[in-house]
């Protein structure tokens, strides 16, 4: 009982380093349980958003009569596995809901639609009742039986058909939550980091009371024992607080934050506060302070001496540049991440020497210049810092790195999302070619309909493809087709990536685009030769242009409809319509004669482009608040382990006061020297910054789906990091001023 | 013969402990004039460095006057007059502690140019100084590459280099071995009588306290 006295009486002492060490454990509990809750809620909330805009499967009367209360009640009792499906168009910003019924979803199982992912708060889920009092108030309605399978056993009188609301989108999210996920072991690696270097400073000032204990008889094993009990029991206290409040923290983006967002940008965040607390974190987070703060027992000691020294040096350059060449050439995904990976771990080894010996370098400079002592003194003083406050250095680079990267990622995904969203939703209108209707019918009638706005006929369906340059015979694969007719307005406007002269005129006389991922897949360029197989007639064409398909992995083809032999069945049909001078209710009643049907899906653009924006909104609303959270705890614990230090230095501050040095001129150094440190990390932190912004748009993305997006910088955000990194180092300073006084230094003097 | 470069009127100053003040120094004067030195000696908390902290203005006392190089500081807090003991600390007034003296990032010769930088006494004889002192080879070793008693004759170095009209010395030797503790003690004794500075010398060494021209004992001062 007295060794475990003795062992923490350190603490008795050092009060405020207990509690650096709790406060530094809770916070990164509170973002790591953060970071858990939250990307479980995008997880979710995501499904749920998928689950709103998924192609389904309704049931219909074959003679195309919509369906009704009664058709629900025969086809129940038929043994048909069927729910009610009650849409509700509302002008934004409420947008689309979707009313059903849970107890008739039951016959779905694990398939229901808002049922397993969700909760009926209009998310766009609600209980139908709800949905039909929207509808009694006015607002456009459309009710569906959904069935659960496609290929259902229907009484006579019914058919199944699908319907979707979009483009698909499942890729897109894939890519986010994956980016989350490697966002998460990157704050875990963040988190790691401060724990260690705040549990390093203890240790080393408790050095002297191991050495005592052990000179008094305690073998070192012990000692060992009792700091990693120590341990264990502190985490366990800490991570409680820091999992409520991870908790609450993921409450606040999600509910607060995300309320704020709401009405200010239309963005919904679905994620809402956690149901209970994510004790998974916590383990997480016990075994991961052990492990950071316990390391060295495994790690050889001459490899511990080795990574200040030159030699250490030289094997960092060569991690960083094998990451770098590694990313650079990398056939698959797992070596990208491997790769950075390296470049993380050789940048982090090589950051604080590269800037200590910089400070030192314009140390020396300084001394050349008489008048300029003071400053070399601050840059040597810095050169101290950056190699003692290694670690909180490289937290703080890591975590802007990140944010930068993700900043940039998230701005640019958004503006090309938006852009491509555009550019497929163009005309204000699409009407669905209603199953078994000839779409050649309607597109005479809309041709000869005076006032029509532009307009054309989407067509998609499947094609093989093989590039005749390659010349190896069975070489073809699979991709879908996407054929519009005519070629006008809606279409010109499209940046591509790559094109012929006047490739939209390419297009109509017999040419093809394809999609990026089709490009990079299969090495393909503009001018190559492809060979088309369609309904088993083959045709040659000439790649005209290349253009960008964020949606989905698949290979596309896009073809003049005109070009498409007479035998081609389309698996879908639709016209996107700008109405023009005319009003959509008029054309819809034209292509409803023309098909002699009352069943016309008629959908406005406008809401799908803004659902489809509401869905991803959420997901780079999240992905922003982690990193900015990582951010935000990198910077306090830069804050609290250089107020420890700067503490330890006190006294040579205090001795420019001694010296004769004007108070506010000594605050003045603290403050040039503290915000010199932080300014100086978020300048490390740009090149790593940049370069993983270009790791995740040109490698990841690409390896991973197929498309790249452009490599855009925001030299904004290197500014509010700066500020971001300028508040950290003047908090510094502040809190430093308290113990430059001269009444502080009296005990100093009284030694 | 010139008036004192320090002279301490009916000085006061007392410590609150346990809601209780407990006085360190009651009424106390004293005078020392250039080239003179005075020991101050006496029990472990008698007040000896509170005196040469009152000395240089980094406590105020209760009650008193003190005057260094002709300006006069009484209880006043007013806060011109630490502007003034900044200056007076920087110029005129050399302080040397029993350690921690130098700034561990700088080299002892960096030291010593700041020192003198900031004194506005930078003549390019730095090294000079280091020299005398017995220190001029390890002029460009930084602290604690050196031995105690060399940092200490590197701080000694720093206030001749700033050519101080009074040195406060606080237990300068008090960290080290007998034979070190001479040989810095001899340095300083020499350089002070060169310079003709005064010194005011706070030490429980009896032997390096009788060296002194005069002795103030704080024994029963309190």
């Amino acid at each position: 009982m007295m060794l475990v006295r003795a062992f923490v009486s350190h603490y008795r002492r050092h009060p405020f380093q207990l509690a650096a060490l709790a406060l530094m454990i809770v916070l990164a509990t509170m973002l790591w349980a953060g970071v858990t809750v939250l990307t479980d809620q995008a997880r979710s909330s995501l499904f749920q958003s998928e689950a709103a805009v998924a192609a389904r499967v309704h049931v219909v009367h074959s003679d195309g009569q919509p369906v009704d209360v009664d058709d629900f009640a025969d086809l129940r009792m038929a043994g048909v596995c069927v729910a009610p499906w009650l849409e509700v168009q509302r002008p934004p910003p409420e947008g689309r809901v979707v009313g059903i019924d849970p107890l008739a979803m039951n016959c779905f199982g694990e398939s229901a639609p808002g049922g397993g992912a969700g909760t009926l708060d209009g998310t766009p889920f609600l209980d139908i009742s709800e949905a039909a009092h929207l509808s009694r108030e006015g607002h456009e309605s459309r009710l569906y039986l959904l069935a659960a399978d496609k290929n259902l056993a229907l009484p006579q009188g019914y058919v199944s058909r699908e319907f979707s609301l979009g483009p698909p989108t499942g890729e897109l999210a894939d890519s986010f939550l994956l980016n989350l996920d490697a966002l998460s072991l990157l704050v875990l690696l963040i988190t790691g980091l401060l724990v260690r270097s705040v549990h390093r400073l203890g240790i080393a000032q408790r050095g002297g009371s191991f050495d005592l204990l052990y000179r008094f008889g305690v073998p070192r094993r012990r000692v060992r024992q009792l700091l990693a009990l120590e341990l264990v029991a502190l985490a366990g206290v800490c991570v409680l607080p820091g999992l409520w409040l991870g908790a609450q923290l993921a409450g606040v983006l999600g509910s607060g934050f995300g309320q704020a967002l709401d009405s200010l940008f239309d963005v919904t965040l679905y994620a809402g506060s956690a149901d209970s607390l994510p004790w998974q974190a916590a383990g997480v987070m016990v075994l991961l302070v052990l492990a950071v703060c316990l390391v060295d027992w495994v790690v050889p000691q001459h490899w511990q001496g080795v990574a200040g020294s030159r030699r250490g040096r030289l094997v960092a350059a060569l991690i960083l540049s094998s990451g770098l060449v590694g990313v650079a050439l990398a056939p698959n995904l797992a070596w990208v991440f491997a790769g950075t990976a390296l470049v993380f771990a050789g940048a982090g080894w090589l950051t604080p020497g590269l800037l200590a010996l910089l400070a030192q370098r314009l140390s020396d400079h300084a001394s050349l210049d008489e008048n300029d002592l003071l400053t070399r003194w601050r840059r040597r003083e810095l050169a101290v810092m950056f190699r003692h406050l290694a670690l909180p250095v490289v937290a703080l680079q890591y975590a802007m790195a990140t944010v930068l990267a993700v900043q940039a990622l998230v701005t640019t995904f958004e503006s090309t999302f938006e852009d491509w969203l555009a550019q497929r939703l163009e005309a204000e209108f699409y009407v669905e070619v209603p199953q078994g209707a000839d779409a050649g019918l309607a597109a005479d009638r809309l041709r000869k309909l005076e006032g029509i706005g532009a307009w054309h006929q989407v067509s998609r369906g499947e094609a093989r493809i093989s590039v005749e340059a390659s010349g190896s015979e069975g070489d073809t694969v699979a991709v879908d087709l996407f054929a519009l007719n005519p070629i006008g307005d809606l279409v010109v406007g499209w940046a591509l990536m790559a094109s012929v002269n006047q490739p939209w005129q390419a297009l109509e006389q017999g040419g093809v685009m394809i999609n990026e991922q089709l490009a990079r897949r299969r090495q393909l360029e503009v001018e190559d030769t492809l060979e088309i197989t369609l309904a088993e007639t083959v045709t040659s064409a000439k790649v005209v242009g290349i253009y960008s398909d964020y949606g989905r992995p698949a290979g596309e083809i896009l073809m003049s409809g005109a070009t498409l032999p007479r035998n081609f069945s389309a698996r879908f049909e639709s016209f996107s319509i700008n109405p023009g001078a005319l009003t959509m209710a008029e054309i819809s009643e034209h292509l409803a004669e023309t098909w002699n049907t009352h069943d016309l899906t008629v959908r406005d653009n406008a809401s799908i482009r803004a659902l489809a924006s509401q869905v991803f909104g959420q997901t780079f609303l999240l992905t922003r608040a982690i990193s900015l959270l990582t951010l935000v705890l990198a910077a306090v614990a830069l804050l609290i382990m250089g107020w420890v230090f700067f503490t330890t230095r006190a006294w040579y501050f205090r001795l420019l006061g001694i010296w004769g040095l004007p108070a506010i001129v000594v605050r003045g150094q603290l403050r040039r020297l503290s915000v010199t440190l932080t300014l100086a990390i978020t300048l490390a932190a740009l090149p790593l910054g940049i370069w993983l912004t270009w790791a995740l748009v040109s490698r990841i993305n690409p390896l991973a789906f197929g498309w790249s997006l452009p490599m855009d910088l925001y030299p904004l955000f290197w500014l509010e990091l700066g500020l971001v990194a300028l508040v950290t180092g003047l908090v510094i300073a502040l809190l430093m001023r308290r113990q430059l006084v001269h009444r502080a230094s009296e005990k100093q003097v009284e030694r | 013969m010139p008036g004192p470069i320090l002279a301490v009127e009916r000085l006061s100053k007392g410590f609150k402990s346990g809601g209780q003040l407990v006085p360190v120094l009651r009424s106390l004067s004293l005078g020392v004039r250039p080239g003179e030195s005075l020991a101050v000696v006496g029990r472990s908390g008698s007040g000896k460095s509170t005196l040469l902290n009152l000395l240089c203005g980094l406590q105020t006392p209760d009650d008193g006057i003190i005057t260094v190089a002709g300006e006069s500081f009484h209880r006043s807090g007013n806060t011109s007059f630490e502007a003034r003991w900044a200056e007076l600390r920087r110029r005129s007034i050399g302080v040397v502690f029993q350690e921690a003296n130098l700034m561990p990032a700088l080299s002892l010769m960096d030291n010593v140019r700041l020192r003198a930088h900031l004194a506005g006494h930078l003549s390019g004889n730095e090294r000079g100084w280091l020299e005398r002192l017995g220190v001029g080879a390890e002029a460009d070793r930084y602290p604690d590459q050196v031995s105690g008693g060399q940092a200490q004759r590197a701080a000694l170095a720093m206030v001749f280099a700033m050519s101080p009209a009074l040195i406060l010395a606080d237990e300068p030797t008090g960290s080290l071995d007998r034979h070190t503790a001479d040989a810095v003690a001899d340095c300083l004794f020499a350089m002070q009588r060169e310079t003709a500075c005064a010194l005011v010398l706070a030490t429980h060494d009896t032997e390096l306290a009788s060296r002194c021209d005069h002795m103030l004992d704080l024994s029963g001062a309190g």
